[in-house]
């Protein structure tokens, strides 16, 4: 069952120049999956979440999610489904200095206004799982970038949303970092369920995904699946790159022995 | 490109955001100018502005001039922080420190020249307003508007100087930028929300003490330890915003329950850490504002004693004198003829008051004639006092004394001379001004006075009667120049000796009131511009802070709109955290003035008999409109600037 689907998705930057960032893009994320989107510089993977997460709207092309239509909200209506509908993590971060860890990860939760014996009991259980429990009380400034980035994941699961948007999450972070939070968004996928697209510039990122979703400026390229083994994966995802980081029948540098 | 060109196209392609500097900047030479202008006006030499003392402003000017360089200090520091990034950009493109100063001071100087002639052309164009303004507070005839260099070279001289001082300042004050920290982005304020319990609790405890002892003042306690009040609330002040407060967020963010529901997480948090950077700016706001309200409160008060000054004087002139003066005669001749040589109209009435001893005190009391009375009542209009032999009346020293004398029967017997009487009544105005007649005195009938031959015998020391002069003057303002001389013996017997022990006390009405009216007009001349000065520069000193930190706000508020926050949250978020910004340290200051208030209030009761709570009351909510507008205004910019 289809739980995103963007259909004929296009979006023209109007000013002094012209742009057109997405061209009828289409493509479905199912229930329960783990998608990553890539692509070069300037595809428009910002801009396609971006669209997805309804702060900007499509010139043309329709979203439906999960059988509604989000454009079709008034800005309060989509604030109340974009705290309830959607989690974000983002690639700083975003937390806020002047909250603890507690109150970072249970923010959405307060901004829905929850009864605090749910908040209570989820921050609980969530911690556990990420593990977070011994860092609860320190703020932003005292952790290190993974445990920052378990944090925002953590934001983004407490309310259960439907779908979680990552921009880029391991962009900042070093490689034992990515592989501990990449891993965590891989347990999350598997155990809760929760769906995930995420745009990375980075193939090992990706190849922890279902699938992988490239667009080159602005169009559809190519997508590929998960096959059973990480390394073969990311090898096929690195052959898609090369095609699509110059002229199809270039070499790409990393390709050569 | 020359460097210039660089210099100058940064600031008129950018305006806006030398907007907020441009506007400090500016209104500081509006109002300098104005000041300036009445300062310099040719009709103050000749007196026209009453006895406004030229120094008494150029005092005040000096302290505007202070106040207004340490404002533009303030603002230009705020517009520097903002700019950081862009100047981490030059420096990474390789502009020098040497270069960078340059820039600074070309931009800070054609801001400051921009704003000099801008304020100045504005200050000219606006200054009749004041002028008429000004007339309407003094009661002066007219005002008109001139034109002479002085003021336009005053305010050149004195702006165009402080604006090269104050670049230099805080180009020297710069701290080196370092490219790496500016180009990471809005680098993360230190957010530890430590305090000491003990200095949260000194706070409070301060400034409980200082209200205390303000509580408690009385006419006679004022000199003792008033002067600790404000010592003591200033450091109070201090201490609430280093500690005190941050106390009261631990308190309420321990308590989930309250703390967790709605947006309330997001809005203490922030106040925690806006407290926490901004201590000091709110300890000047507070104070700043503090002034501004009491001179406002002072100036209200004043106006309110002037208004009601010939109530509370209803004579014009009064001289008193014991019964054997030498000087009667002369003086008295001499302030008649003076009178008449001036063709001013009056009604003189002589009163030959006695001394007895009353039985029912034991204390001494002053006893009137009833003819004399009524020949005062008579020229006042007032109705007639009709006593018959044994009876007696009260009469009143206040207006609190009528209520209070009212319903009071007392038998009593002169001692001396063993007359009965009986007080059951008290004259229903007052007709002597307050000090110049015991507070136990009485009118008794012409017959009754007739008995009183036996001079006063209980006291030594004491005169057994004295003679009293009243002079009812319907145009009692026009009295000044009568009788200096004598009031100049009597006000330097007052300076100069402890006692007073002069035989005579003369009170010049029209004289006294020039004196009151002349401070008047100065406080209100300085205090207008001062009140306006203090009362933007405070709120200026919040705005500029939040346009210091508005790019990480931003960054902030964009964040939480992703994770759905709608936009009347963002709204109410925003109300909310300028809301404590600018209404913590204005209450603070408001409850101040209030109780600074309090103690001007028993002490004027006490001494003049005077009331200001209705001008105090009238004059703090006008001030709390004034803000709550400006309030709304601040709000109406900073959420334009969050959203774009």
């Amino acid at each position: 069952m289809s739980i995103l689907h963007i259909n004929e998705v296009t979006k023209v930057y109007e000013g002094k120049v012209t742009k057109r960032a997405l061209n009828q893009l289409s493509f479905e994320v199912e229930k329960g999956e783990f998608v990553a989107i890539m692509g070069p510089s300037g595809s428009g993977k910002t801009t396609l979440l971006n669209m997805i997460s309804m702060v900007d709207m499509p010139t043309s092309g329709e979203i439906i999610f999960d059988g509604t239509k989000p454009q079709t909200l008034n800005s309060e209506q989509l604030a109340y489904f974009r705290r309830r509908q959607l989690g974000f993590v983002f690639q700083d971060f975003n937390l806020l200095p002047m909250l603890s860890v507690e109150e970072n990860i249970i923010l959405p939760l307060t901004l829905d206004e929850q009864p605090i014996s749910v908040m209570e009991e989820r921050l609980q259980s969530l911690s556990r799982k990420l593990d977070l429990t011994a860092i609860l009380q320190k703020r932003p400034n005292e952790i290190s970038g993974g445990q920052a980035q378990r944090t925002a994941i953590a934001r983004a699961l407490i309310h259960e949303p439907t779908i979680i948007l990552a921009d880029e999450p391991t962009g900042n972070l070093d490689s034992n970092a990515s592989r501990e939070v990449l891993q965590l968004l891989g347990k999350v996928n598997k155990e809760n369920g929760a769906t995930i697209v995420m745009v990375t510039h980075d193939p090992i990122a990706a190849s922890f995904c279902d699938r992988v979703l490239f667009i080159k400026d602005g169009e559809f390229f190519n997508e590929i699946y998960q096959d059973d083994r990480q390394q073969t994966f990311f090898q096929r995802i690195l052959n898609v790159l090369s095609l699509l980081g110059g002229h199809v029948g270039d070499f790409s540098s990393i390709r050569l022995p | 490109m020359t460097f210039l060109q660089f210099a100058y196209r940064n600031v008129f392609r950018n305006f806006r955001n030398y907007a907020a500097f441009f506007m400090a900047s500016f209104f500081s030479v509006f109002v300098f100018f104005i000041y300036s202008m009445v300062m310099f006006h040719p009709e103050i030499e000749r007196g026209f502005l009453g006895e406004v003392s030229i120094a008494g402003m150029v005092l005040a000017e000096v302290i505007l001039v202070l106040f207004s360089w340490f404002f533009i200090f303030y603002s230009m520091r705020a517009f520097l922080e903002a700019r950081a990034k862009e100047f981490a950009i030059f420096v990474h493109l390789g502009m020098s420190r040497h270069q960078l100063s340059k820039l600074i001071f070309i931009e800070t100087m054609t801001i400051g020249i921009l704003s000099c002639i801008t304020g100045i052309l504005f200050g000219f164009a606006f200054s009749k307003f004041f002028f008429m303004i000004v007339r309407e507070i003094l009661n002066l005839a007219e005002l008109p508007l001139y034109l002479s260099w002085e003021p336009f070279l005053l305010t050149l001289f004195v702006y165009l100087s402080a604006f090269t001082v104050i670049s230099v300042i805080s180009i020297i004050f710069t701290p080196n930028i370092k490219i790496i920290d500016v180009l990471k982005g809005p680098k993360i304020v230190d957010v530890s929300d430590a305090y000491s319990k003990k200095q949260a609790f000194l706070g409070i405890f301060l400034i409980i003490v200082g209200y205390f002892l303000a509580l408690i003042t009385t006419k006679s306690s004022i000199f003792n330890y008033t002067l600790l009040v404000p010592i003591f609330v200033t450091l109070g002040t201090y201490f609430f915003f280093t500690d005190t407060t941050l106390y009261f967020m631990d308190l309420i963010k321990r308590r989930k329950q309250y703390y967790w529901k709605k947006s309330r997480m997001l809005a203490i948090a922030e106040q925690v850490q806006i407290v926490r950077g901004n201590s000091g700016m709110f300890f000047i706001v507070t104070l700043v504002s503090t002034m501004a309200f009491l001179t406002v409160g002072i100036l209200s008060a004043m106006s309110s004693y002037t208004s009601q000054y010939d109530k509370l004087n209803p004579l014009g002139m009064v001289y008193k004198g014991e019964i054997d003066n030498p000087y009667e005669r002369e003086h008295i001749v001499e302030l008649i003829e003076s009178l008449e040589d001036n063709g001013i109209s009056y009604q003189m009435t002589r009163f030959s008051v006695k001394r007895q001893t009353s039985s029912f005190t034991s204390n001494p009391v002053e006893v009137f004639r009833e003819t004399d009375i009524n020949h005062l009542l008579f020229s006042y209009n007032y109705p007639l006092v009709n006593l018959k032999s044994g009876e007696a009346m009260f009469i009143p020293y206040s207006e609190d004394s009528i209520k209070e004398l009212k319903n009071k029967v007392v038998e009593t017997t002169l001692i001396e001379n063993n007359v009965q009487l009986t007080i059951n009544s008290v004259y229903p105005k007052m007709f002597f001004p307050t000090a110049i007649i015991s507070s136990n005195s009485i009118i008794i009938s012409d017959e009754d006075y007739e008995y009183l031959i036996k001079p006063f015998a209980h006291y030594l020391n004491l005169q057994p009667g004295y003679h009293l002069f009243t002079f009812d003057i319907p145009k009692w303002m026009e009295t000044k120049e009568i009788g200096v001389g004598i009031h100049q013996m009597v006000a330097r017997e007052y300076v100069l000796n402890d006692r007073y022990s002069l035989p005579f006390y003369y009170e010049n009405t029209g004289l006294n009131y020039s004196y009151i009216l002349a401070t008047y007009s100065l406080f209100t001349l300085v205090g207008i511009l001062v009140v306006a000065v203090f009362l933007l520069a405070s709120g200026s000193f919040v705005y500029f802070k939040l346009y210091a930190n508005l790019d990480q706000k931003k960054k902030q508020f964009n964040m939480l709109k992703r994770i759905g926050l709608t936009d009347r949250e963002m709204k109410k978020l925003v109300t909310r955290f300028l809301c404590i910004q600018f209404f913590l340290p204005w209450g603070l200051a408001l409850l101040h003035s209030a109780f600074a208030f309090l103690v001007i209030q028993t002490v004027l009761h006490d001494v003049m008999n005077l009331s200001i709570v209705k001008e105090g009351v009238i004059s703090f909510t006008l001030i709390g409109c004034i803000q709550v507008v400006y309030f709304f205004l601040i709000r109406w910019r900073y959420i334009s600037h969050i959203r774009s």
